[in-house]
């Protein structure tokens, strides 16, 4: 089985949205409207891909957790996205609170199943390239990357907490739940790596794409705003392939279970 | 017998590398039969391959679910058996 296609695709989603933002133009209402939209298409396909995934695992199984959690998490960030679209939730108080608790709980529970997925490799007893000190050098180098690029943003939003700004509390919530997800990009990697030249190690790296996209996401936005040429939207570009990553991610995972009960049967 | 005994660890890692990767396929393999038969792979024989497979399923569960594992589990059985 081949699925480079679907590794693909969130490359071809890239290309495709730089080609019609630049087409749009920066800072023009046509593009103002496209970035909403295509954000919800792909938050559509991210949790598309997590039914996919839980579809073909039964109650109990150790990744039909991992993949309803991812689920959970990419069903209320999009609803999160379609409510504060709709006029009833633009700049009331009340609806602040409900977006942002929506943006927490989505956190939480991508948060629960990337760490889910990152620990199979202990469940399954599956030895880990490079032995410890491998390991713990790619740990230490993540976690570095990690802290530099969502630190700032959780320094500064914490800080506004501190301050009385309950308003940063979800900003503040999201940028440690980054850093803690990011963290766990190790064993996902490594565990992919370990898995090579199986079918199996294609979700893993595909998951791994994903939380490597949200990584530059957050280099984007924090690191590196100014870099974008003409007011770009690089960070959505980042925040499409993590999305779309999970997508492929999950599609590999219910294909490969369907080839796998299809070749024994 | 000792030609025998190897190809009933070959086989099954031949059977599990296209899902785990042959590296995975050939340590899965040595840890279950130590730990569920107290064997070194060099050692299985067909007698063993039972036990063997008890000892694969946890960790072949953890990546393809309890019910695709039984399946792949019990189609190796057949097959080296």
């Amino acid at each position: 089985m081949r699925f480079r296609w679907l590794a693909a695709f969130p490359l071809l989603y890239a290309a495709l949205f730089a080609l019609v933002a630049g087409w749009l133009g920066a800072h023009s209402h046509a593009l103002d409207l496209f970035i909403p939209g295509q954000r919800i298409a792909v938050r559509i396909l991210a949790t598309a891909g997590c039914c996919l995934a839980v579809s073909v695992f039964a109650r109990g199984d150790h990744l039909r957790r991992a993949w309803l959690l991812l689920g959970w998490g990419a069903v209320l960030i999009l609803l999160r996205d379609v409510l504060r679209l709709l006029p009833p939730f633009q700049g009331s108080a009340g609806s602040a609170v409900i977006l942002s608790g929506l943006g927490v709980l989505s956190n939480f529970a991508l948060l629960a199943g990337i760490w889910e997925l990152a620990r199979s490799w202990k469940v399954a007893a599956i030895e880990l390239p490079g032995g410890r000190s491998g390991v713990l050098a790619i740990a230490a180098l993540t976690a570095v990357l990690a802290i530099v690029v969502a630190g700032p943003e959780a320094l500064q939003r914490g800080r506004a907490v501190l301050g009385g700004d309950w308003g940063s509390l979800i900003f503040f919530v999201s940028a440690v739940v980054d850093i803690l997800t990011l963290c766990l990009i190790t064993p996902l990697l490594l565990t992919a790596v370990s898995l090579r030249g199986g079918l199996f190690s294609w979700p893993w790296g595909l998951v791994t794409a994903s939380q490597i996209s949200w990584l530059l996401y957050d280099a984007a936005g924090t690191l590196a705003p100014h870099l974008a040429p003409g007011g770009f939207p690089l960070a959505e570009v980042f925040r499409g392939m993590g999305e779309t990553y999970l997508f492929a991610a999950g599609t590999v995972q219910f294909l490969i279970i369907r080839h796998v009960r299809r070749a024994v049967s | 017998m000792t030609i025998s005994s190897l190809a009933i660890s070959e086989q099954v890692a031949d059977r599990l590398a296209p899902y785990i990767g042959q590296f995975n396929a050939r340590m899965w393999i040595k840890s279950a039969a130590r730990r569920e038969l107290g064997l070194l792979p060099e050692d299985l024989r067909v007698e063993h391959v039972e036990g063997l497979m008890d000892g694969l399923r946890t960790a072949l569960s953890t990546l393809m679910g309890r019910a695709a594992a039984d399946d792949l589990l019990l189609q190796i059985k057949r097959e080296v058996s």
